[in-house]
Protein backbone atom coordinates (compact mmCIF):
# COMPACT_ATOMS: atom_id res chain seq x y z
CA UNK A 1 0.00 0.00 0.00
CA UNK A 2 2.84 2.11 1.19
CA UNK A 3 4.52 2.03 -2.16
CA UNK A 4 1.37 2.45 -4.50
CA UNK A 5 2.24 6.70 -5.45
CA UNK A 6 5.96 4.98 -6.22
CA UNK A 7 4.46 2.65 -8.77
CA UNK A 8 1.72 5.31 -9.96
CA UNK A 9 4.84 7.70 -10.51
CA UNK A 10 6.99 4.98 -12.24
CA UNK A 11 4.31 4.11 -14.52
CA UNK A 12 3.70 7.78 -15.36
CA UNK A 13 7.75 8.34 -15.98
CA UNK A 14 6.90 5.45 -18.39
CA UNK A 15 4.35 6.73 -19.94
CA UNK A 16 6.42 9.86 -20.54
CA UNK A 17 9.09 8.40 -22.03
CA UNK A 18 7.05 6.33 -24.65
CA UNK A 19 5.05 9.29 -25.89
CA UNK A 20 8.28 11.40 -26.21
CA UNK A 21 9.90 8.49 -27.97
CA UNK A 22 6.90 7.76 -30.44
CA UNK A 23 7.02 12.06 -30.95
CA UNK A 24 10.49 11.79 -32.04
CA UNK A 25 10.16 8.93 -34.44
CA UNK A 26 7.09 10.37 -35.93
CA UNK A 27 8.63 13.89 -36.81
CA UNK A 28 11.99 11.80 -38.05
CA UNK A 29 9.43 10.26 -40.85
CA UNK A 30 7.72 13.78 -41.19
CA UNK A 31 9.64 14.39 -44.58
CA UNK A 32 8.39 10.89 -46.02
CA UNK A 33 5.13 11.70 -45.14
CA UNK A 34 5.09 15.12 -46.65
CA UNK A 35 6.44 13.87 -50.33
CA UNK A 36 3.50 11.57 -49.84
CA UNK A 37 0.74 14.65 -48.79
CA UNK A 38 2.04 17.19 -51.35
CA UNK A 39 1.40 14.76 -53.88
CA UNK A 40 -2.33 13.56 -52.70
CA UNK A 41 -3.40 17.52 -52.98
CA UNK A 42 -2.76 20.39 -55.10
CA UNK A 43 -1.13 23.17 -53.51
CA UNK A 44 1.78 22.90 -50.66
CA UNK A 45 -0.57 24.79 -48.57
CA UNK A 46 -3.36 21.90 -48.27
CA UNK A 47 -0.11 20.03 -47.40
CA UNK A 48 1.16 21.79 -44.73
CA UNK A 49 -2.57 22.04 -43.11
CA UNK A 50 -2.60 18.58 -44.01
CA UNK A 51 0.55 17.45 -42.63
CA UNK A 52 -0.63 19.58 -39.14
CA UNK A 53 -3.53 18.31 -38.72
CA UNK A 54 -2.15 14.38 -39.38
CA UNK A 55 0.34 15.16 -36.77
CA UNK A 56 -1.73 17.30 -34.03
CA UNK A 57 -4.32 13.84 -34.04
CA UNK A 58 -1.01 11.82 -34.13
CA UNK A 59 0.13 13.28 -31.13
CA UNK A 60 -3.20 13.20 -29.33
CA UNK A 61 -4.15 9.57 -29.94
CA UNK A 62 0.01 7.64 -29.90
CA UNK A 63 -1.26 5.11 -27.43
CA UNK A 64 -3.29 3.48 -30.37
CA UNK A 65 -0.17 2.96 -31.87
CA UNK A 66 1.01 -0.32 -31.77
CA UNK A 67 4.91 -0.44 -31.24
CA UNK A 68 7.19 -2.31 -33.78
CA UNK A 69 4.38 -2.22 -36.56
CA UNK A 70 4.94 0.34 -39.16
CA UNK A 71 4.50 3.98 -37.99
CA UNK A 72 4.74 5.75 -41.26
CA UNK A 73 1.59 3.85 -42.89
CA UNK A 74 0.30 4.69 -39.39
CA UNK A 75 0.82 7.84 -40.14
CA UNK A 76 -0.44 7.98 -43.94
CA UNK A 77 -3.83 6.33 -42.89
CA UNK A 78 -4.65 8.93 -40.57
CA UNK A 79 -3.77 11.63 -42.89
CA UNK A 80 -5.76 10.05 -45.87
CA UNK A 81 -8.48 9.85 -43.68
CA UNK A 82 -8.43 13.20 -42.41
CA UNK A 83 -7.63 14.28 -46.81
CA UNK A 84 -11.01 12.67 -47.14
CA UNK A 85 -13.04 13.77 -44.36
CA UNK A 86 -12.01 17.42 -45.05
CA UNK A 87 -13.54 17.35 -48.34
CA UNK A 88 -10.26 18.00 -50.46
CA UNK A 89 -10.55 14.59 -52.09
CA UNK A 90 -13.24 15.16 -54.74
CA UNK A 91 -15.17 12.04 -55.08
CA UNK A 92 -15.86 10.96 -58.26
CA UNK A 93 -16.95 7.51 -60.00
CA UNK A 94 -13.44 5.23 -61.01
CA UNK A 95 -12.96 5.78 -64.55
CA UNK A 96 -13.86 2.48 -65.92
CA UNK A 97 -13.43 3.97 -69.91
CA UNK A 98 -11.34 1.36 -71.56
CA UNK A 99 -7.83 2.41 -72.14
CA UNK A 100 -6.41 0.34 -75.28
CA UNK A 101 -2.87 1.80 -75.00
CA UNK A 102 -0.79 -0.83 -73.31
CA UNK A 103 2.22 -0.38 -71.30
CA UNK A 104 4.63 0.22 -74.20
CA UNK A 105 2.28 3.20 -75.00
CA UNK A 106 4.70 5.98 -74.38
CA UNK A 107 7.44 4.96 -75.54
CA UNK A 108 5.57 3.85 -79.01
CA UNK A 109 4.63 7.57 -79.36
CA UNK A 110 8.02 9.06 -78.94
CA UNK A 111 9.40 6.48 -81.59
CA UNK A 112 6.50 7.24 -83.95
CA UNK A 113 6.83 10.67 -83.64
CA UNK A 114 10.50 11.07 -84.61
CA UNK A 115 13.85 8.63 -83.99
CA UNK A 116 14.60 7.03 -81.16
CA UNK A 117 12.95 7.11 -77.44
CA UNK A 118 16.05 6.35 -76.09
CA UNK A 119 17.58 9.43 -74.04
CA UNK A 120 14.87 11.67 -75.00
CA UNK A 121 12.81 11.61 -71.93
CA UNK A 122 14.59 14.54 -70.24
CA UNK A 123 14.52 16.20 -73.66
CA UNK A 124 10.97 15.80 -74.55
CA UNK A 125 9.51 16.24 -70.93
CA UNK A 126 9.87 19.04 -68.78
CA UNK A 127 10.01 18.65 -64.54
CA UNK A 128 6.84 20.75 -64.78
CA UNK A 129 5.08 17.99 -67.43
CA UNK A 130 5.50 15.58 -64.82
CA UNK A 131 3.89 17.01 -62.15
CA UNK A 132 0.89 17.61 -64.76
CA UNK A 133 0.46 14.87 -65.93
CA UNK A 134 0.21 13.15 -63.15
CA UNK A 135 -2.04 15.91 -60.93
CA UNK A 136 -4.52 14.62 -64.39
CA UNK A 137 -4.92 11.13 -63.07
CA UNK A 138 -8.21 10.67 -61.08
CA UNK A 139 -7.54 10.63 -57.22
CA UNK A 140 -8.50 7.13 -57.46
CA UNK A 141 -5.96 6.11 -59.19
CA UNK A 142 -3.08 8.98 -58.35
CA UNK A 143 -3.38 7.87 -54.47
CA UNK A 144 -1.86 4.53 -55.09
CA UNK A 145 0.92 5.74 -57.85
CA UNK A 146 1.76 8.17 -54.92
CA UNK A 147 1.88 5.62 -52.08
CA UNK A 148 3.87 2.82 -54.27
CA UNK A 149 5.85 5.25 -56.82
CA UNK A 150 6.82 7.72 -54.73
CA UNK A 151 6.25 6.82 -50.72
CA UNK A 152 8.04 3.13 -51.84
CA UNK A 153 4.71 1.68 -49.87
CA UNK A 154 4.12 -1.75 -50.66
CA UNK A 155 1.00 -3.29 -52.16
CA UNK A 156 0.05 -4.44 -48.90
CA UNK A 157 0.58 -1.16 -46.91
CA UNK A 158 -1.28 1.09 -49.94
CA UNK A 159 -3.85 -1.18 -49.68
CA UNK A 160 -4.02 -0.61 -45.40
CA UNK A 161 -3.94 2.56 -46.01
CA UNK A 162 -6.27 3.21 -48.37
CA UNK A 163 -8.51 0.57 -46.53
CA UNK A 164 -9.21 -1.32 -50.30
CA UNK A 165 -8.24 -4.89 -51.08
CA UNK A 166 -4.97 -5.63 -52.65
CA UNK A 167 -6.13 -6.68 -55.94
CA UNK A 168 -8.13 -3.03 -56.62
CA UNK A 169 -4.54 -1.83 -55.76
CA UNK A 170 -3.20 -3.19 -58.48
CA UNK A 171 -5.84 -2.99 -60.81
CA UNK A 172 -5.82 0.97 -60.09
CA UNK A 173 -1.99 0.67 -60.00
CA UNK A 174 -1.80 -0.58 -63.39
CA UNK A 175 -4.72 1.38 -64.80
CA UNK A 176 -3.38 4.89 -63.32
CA UNK A 177 0.41 4.13 -64.44
CA UNK A 178 -1.14 3.69 -67.94
CA UNK A 179 -3.22 6.95 -67.89
CA UNK A 180 -0.01 8.65 -66.25
CA UNK A 181 1.54 7.27 -69.69
CA UNK A 182 -1.16 8.60 -71.44
CA UNK A 183 -0.84 12.48 -69.73
CA UNK A 184 3.39 12.18 -70.47
CA UNK A 185 2.56 11.55 -74.22
CA UNK A 186 0.27 14.15 -74.67
CA UNK A 187 2.88 16.43 -73.17
CA UNK A 188 5.81 15.36 -75.24
CA UNK A 189 4.12 14.61 -78.90
CA UNK A 190 1.15 16.94 -78.35
CA UNK A 191 -2.97 17.09 -77.62
CA UNK A 192 -3.50 15.60 -80.32
CA UNK A 193 -1.93 11.75 -79.16
CA UNK A 194 -5.38 9.51 -79.14
CA UNK B 1 10.56 -15.04 -80.63
CA UNK B 2 6.78 -14.50 -81.53
CA UNK B 3 4.31 -11.86 -80.95
CA UNK B 4 2.81 -13.56 -78.03
CA UNK B 5 6.03 -14.01 -76.24
CA UNK B 6 6.28 -9.98 -76.71
CA UNK B 7 2.72 -9.34 -75.62
CA UNK B 8 3.29 -11.83 -72.04
CA UNK B 9 6.74 -9.91 -72.05
CA UNK B 10 4.72 -6.28 -71.93
CA UNK B 11 2.40 -7.89 -69.13
CA UNK B 12 5.07 -8.46 -66.92
CA UNK B 13 6.64 -5.27 -67.47
CA UNK B 14 4.95 -3.56 -64.07
CA UNK B 15 5.12 -6.25 -62.16
CA UNK B 16 8.82 -6.98 -63.08
CA UNK B 17 9.83 -3.38 -62.05
CA UNK B 18 7.83 -3.90 -58.87
CA UNK B 19 9.85 -6.94 -57.80
CA UNK B 20 6.44 -8.91 -57.26
CA UNK B 21 7.22 -11.87 -59.79
CA UNK B 22 7.66 -14.84 -58.70
CA UNK B 23 11.13 -16.61 -59.60
CA UNK B 24 9.70 -18.66 -62.50
CA UNK B 25 7.73 -15.48 -63.98
CA UNK B 26 11.16 -13.47 -63.66
CA UNK B 27 12.86 -15.87 -64.91
CA UNK B 28 10.49 -15.83 -67.83
CA UNK B 29 10.90 -12.56 -68.66
CA UNK B 30 14.40 -12.16 -68.09
CA UNK B 31 15.15 -15.03 -70.75
CA UNK B 32 12.69 -13.28 -72.81
CA UNK B 33 14.26 -10.13 -72.51
CA UNK B 34 18.07 -11.62 -73.00
CA UNK B 35 16.93 -12.46 -76.80
CA UNK B 36 14.15 -9.58 -77.31
CA UNK B 37 15.89 -5.96 -77.92
CA UNK B 38 12.28 -4.62 -78.40
CA UNK B 39 11.10 -5.42 -75.51
CA UNK B 40 14.43 -4.43 -73.78
CA UNK B 41 14.08 -1.18 -74.83
CA UNK B 42 10.98 -0.66 -73.55
CA UNK B 43 12.12 -2.18 -70.06
CA UNK B 44 14.66 0.36 -69.76
CA UNK B 45 12.32 2.99 -71.09
CA UNK B 46 9.97 2.28 -68.29
CA UNK B 47 12.15 2.33 -65.73
CA UNK B 48 13.71 5.89 -66.84
CA UNK B 49 10.41 7.40 -67.13
CA UNK B 50 9.18 6.06 -63.23
CA UNK B 51 12.77 7.40 -62.08
CA UNK B 52 12.03 10.86 -64.23
CA UNK B 53 8.30 10.97 -63.07
CA UNK B 54 9.22 10.54 -58.98
CA UNK B 55 12.20 12.91 -59.34
CA UNK B 56 10.26 15.72 -61.24
CA UNK B 57 7.31 15.44 -58.03
CA UNK B 58 9.18 15.33 -55.33
CA UNK B 59 9.05 18.05 -53.14
CA UNK B 60 10.89 18.48 -49.97
CA UNK B 61 9.39 19.72 -47.13
CA UNK B 62 9.99 23.16 -46.23
CA UNK B 63 11.84 23.74 -42.79
CA UNK B 64 9.84 25.75 -40.54
CA UNK B 65 6.66 22.85 -41.36
CA UNK B 66 9.01 20.72 -39.66
CA UNK B 67 9.22 23.40 -37.29
CA UNK B 68 5.29 23.88 -36.64
CA UNK B 69 5.11 19.93 -36.54
CA UNK B 70 7.38 19.96 -33.69
CA UNK B 71 5.43 22.81 -31.70
CA UNK B 72 2.46 20.27 -31.26
CA UNK B 73 3.94 17.90 -29.36
CA UNK B 74 2.95 17.62 -26.00
CA UNK B 75 4.82 19.44 -23.30
CA UNK B 76 7.12 18.12 -21.25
Amino acid sequence: MSDAPEVDARRLAEEARDRVRFEEEALELADQVYRVARRFVSTREEAEDLMQETYARAFRSWRSFQPGTNMRAWLLRILTNLNIDRGRRVQRAPDTQPLEEGDYFLYNKLEEDGGSAEGRVDDRLSQDDAVAALSAVPHDFRDVIVLVDIGDFSYADAAQILEIPIGTVMSRLHRGRRILKHELADRAVGSAVS
Amino acid sequence: MSWDDCEKCEELLQPYLDRVLSDEERAEAERHLEGCSYCRKRYVFEEQIRQFVRQSVVEEMPPELKQKLAALRTPL
